[in-house]
């Protein structure tokens, strides 16, 4: 059945990791997203990796817009409408759907923010399109809303960027210097007489927020100390400021507001405080991993789904899991371990305990819709567990553990299956090496853990 | 013969602020002209501005034009401290008859703290009744006949609660006639019609338009000089300074 579709823009760049301070931002963003689409029954499918991997000839806004529709294709989603919103942003919990206001026409809203930068890039491009541009119908394109009728339009943008890529690039990076796709992608929409609803309420891209002063509050009432575009606003973009500085506001702002996001997020607090963690518990993750987690598959996704844990050391993630997945298979080899997990997990019904040699036995494990790899951490180990429940699962999601553990053994067992194409990074999870706190004293070198083959 | 109004209020308060003003009514002047509409300037208070400030005054419109025997169609009022481009569109055009106005881009520090203020204190029997990005700017409004009642209205409105609007005023600074505005043509249903930014570009600092180039003078049409900060002022130069400019940068005469 047809959903309308957010197609989310969420490329981790390599390149850009500096400019832009890393790339945790990605993850509180996409959360939102992810909530949103939930609540309003619409389908999130997330753009991370580009088609094109030459992100200096083909940028990744220019991907995001002439992809979207063979992306979605590619990938048999059968959309209604599409919404293209970068990850620079969030959504209110609550925020009205925007579907329901489009009259299906293509949505955009105006940019005027800083009008000198828009204006100098209008006539930056006026040659090459030969063209007068409505500047009252410029738009951001960092959130648009369109439907199949627009496809042929999409398609002819494409078309217009191979066919131009290296004018577009030197435009882009040598003489305009002012944006990538927007501005040429909004000549193409008034060259191609696209019918362009302005309309949607500006709370839907509250965009450059400092400048506009949306991080204040009443200073004068004091009734309410809420900045006013968690207030007010509908969408937020964390834009028009030092682009390093992203991930730590949004950081900010996603800790302030997180608990609106799941309904049971009070539960999931409660969850993780009948548990142990990193920072005081040797042999299992950290508190931020258990909640990444379960923020995943705490839902009604995956509310039938089952779960196979490799390694259940003493249970504190076993009992953890079993609040998320209808039921959790737990593999381990030593029985002290077996015992006291079993008595952790007291009380939970629906966990079955399994002791077994993963690496000297034949698999006779069951098949689950996700595995958690926490086993051995040695390199052929870990390699075996991937190549194991790939071949005898069909298509799991997977969960490791200790993704960054030193020297880097498991990181580089999962590399080698991303690398072949059994694995497929979803997300990074759990703390960062400078966030983590191991009650080993361990000092990871990359982050804690991984998902992989989530599915779209 | 009805035509056009394009009413300008611009009195002489003795402190000087209104004497760039001039190059607003010049620019309004020759754009009337164009546009085959009548310029009338309002330059005589109807009470002191201890009883009623000017910005009240002035929703005297259509009676003034009345008593001055002077037909009109449909009216815009206009703040003096705007220049309008030459090459303006006519917007008695896009009006579709309604009360016209343009949302306030700007700061919405003082945006939402005028919404909330007043609501706190002068209109909390109800919800707000509209949004920020719907929060009009009182310096560019078209009326028309069907508005007399309406205008009626908001000045009895003003009468009947002068104490509280005097002490909001001067409690809070977040406007004067504009936010009771705002929450009264919401009230009164009346029908509303939004032209985009261009015809009233307020806060032009704030969108880095406002520069020696006069890059506002090349993505809009009426250009407000209002909420530019001290420190530009003194950096940039002042009111004074940017009316003059823009009015000989477009006009030469």
């Amino acid at each position: 059945m047809k959903k309308n579709v957010v197609w989310w823009v969420g490329v981790n760049n390599p390149n850009h990791s500096e400019k832009f301070g890393g790339y945790e931002y990605l993850e509180y963003s996409r959360k939102s997203w992810e909530h949103w689409c939930k609540e309003n029954n619409c389908k999130f499918v997330a753009f991370t990796e580009p088609v094109e991997k030459d992100l200096i000839k083909f940028r990744v806004n220019w991907q995001k817009a002439i992809f979207v529709f063979d992306e979605l294709e590619r990938r048999g989603i059968d959309y209604d409408q599409i919404c293209l919103v970068d990850s620079s942003s969030m959504i209110k919990w609550n925020a009205p759907n925007f579907f329901e206001m489009t009259d299906r026409k293509f949505c955009g809203l105006r940019d005027t923010d800083n009008m000198k930068w828009t204006y100098q890039s209008i006539k930056g491009y006026e040659n090459f399109f030969d063209f007068k541009l409505d500047t009252t119908k410029y738009i951001n394109s960092g959130f648009i809303v369109f439907n199949e009728s627009h496809k042929e339009f999409f398609k002819s943008f494409k078309d217009l960027y191979y066919d131009n890529v290296d004018t577009f690039v030197d435009l882009q990076d040598n003489i305009v210097k002012k944006g990538t796709e927007q501005t040429p992608f909004n000549y193409w929409l008034q060259k191609e007489g696209v019918d362009v609803k302005l309309d949607l309420p500006m709370g839907f891209k509250l965009t450059h927020m400092h400048r506009r002063s949306f991080f204040a509050y009443n200073w004068q009432l004091k009734d309410d100390m809420n900045p006013y575009f968690l207030k007010w606003g509908y969408i937020w973009f964390f834009n028009g400021f030092a682009k390093d500085q992203r991930s730590q506001v949004m950081k900010d702002v996603w800790e302030s507001v997180k608990n609106n996001y799941c309904s049971n997020y009070s539960n999931i607090d409660d969850l993780l405080d009948t548990v142990e963690h990193k920072d005081t518990a040797k042999y299992t993750t950290s508190r931020k991993f258990k909640r990444d987690v379960l923020e995943t598959f705490y839902n009604d996704e995956y509310k039938d789904a089952t779960l196979l844990e490799l390694g259940t050391s003493q249970g504190q993630s076993t009992r953890m899991l079993s609040h998320a997945f209808k039921h959790v298979y737990t593999v381990e080899w030593d029985d002290w371990n077996i015992d006291q997990a079993k008595l952790r997990c007291k009380g939970r019904e629906n966990i079955t305990f399994i002791k077994a040699d993963l690496y000297g036995a034949e698999w006779s494990l069951p098949k689950t819709d996700v595995v958690f790899i926490d086993a051995s951490h040695q390199y052929q180990h870990v390699l075996l567990d991937i190549e194991n429940v790939a071949k005898h699962m069909d298509d799991p999601v997977y969960i490791f553990d200790d993704y960054g553990l030193p020297p880097g053994e498991v990181r580089k067992a999962i590399l080698e299956k991303i690398n072949d194409g059994t694995l497929k990074l979803s997300k990074l999870i759990g703390e960062t090496p400078d966030q983590l706190v191991s009650a080993a004293g361990t000092k990871f070198i990359d982050q804690e853990g991984i998902i992989c083959n989530l599915k779209e | 013969m009805k035509k056009n109004v394009v009413f300008i209020p611009c009195i002489d308060d003795g402190d000087g602020r209104n004497s760039p003003y001039q190059y607003s009514v010049k620019s309004w002047k020759h754009w009337c002209k164009k546009n085959d509409c009548e310029l009338v300037v309002f330059d005589q208070l109807m009470c002191p501005t201890s009883e009623m400030k000017i910005t009240w005054q002035r929703y005297h419109v259509l009676e003034i034009l009345e008593n001055s025997d002077i037909e009109y169609d449909q009216v815009l009022m206009i703040d003096a401290d705007t220049i309008v481009h030459p090459d303006t569109p006519n917007f008695f055009k896009m009006t579709e008859n309604k009360l016209t106005v343009v949302h306030n881009e700007g700061c919405y520090d003082w945006i939402i703290r005028s919404m909330e203020n007043y609501h706190k204190h002068m209109f909390n029997d109800a919800p707000i009744p509209f949004k920020f990005w719907e929060y009009i700017n009182t310096g560019f409004l078209i009326f028309n006949e069907s508005h007399k009642q309406f205008l009626r209205d908001f000045i009895a409105f003003y009468s009947a609660n002068k104490d509280l609007i005097i002490n909001l005023q001067s409690t809070f600074h977040v406007g004067t006639c504009q936010p009771v505005f705002n929450y009264f043509t919401r009230r009164t249903g009346t029908d509303l019609k939004f032209l985009p930014y261009e015809y009233n570009m307020c806060d032009l600092p704030r969108k880095e338009i406002l520069d020696e180039e006069l890059t506002m003078t090349n993505v809009g049409y009426i250009y407000h000089y209002n909420a530019i900060p001290k420190e530009f002022k003194e950096r940039f130069g002042n009111v004074d300074y940017w009316m003059k400019k823009t009015y000989e940068h477009l006009y030469n005469d």
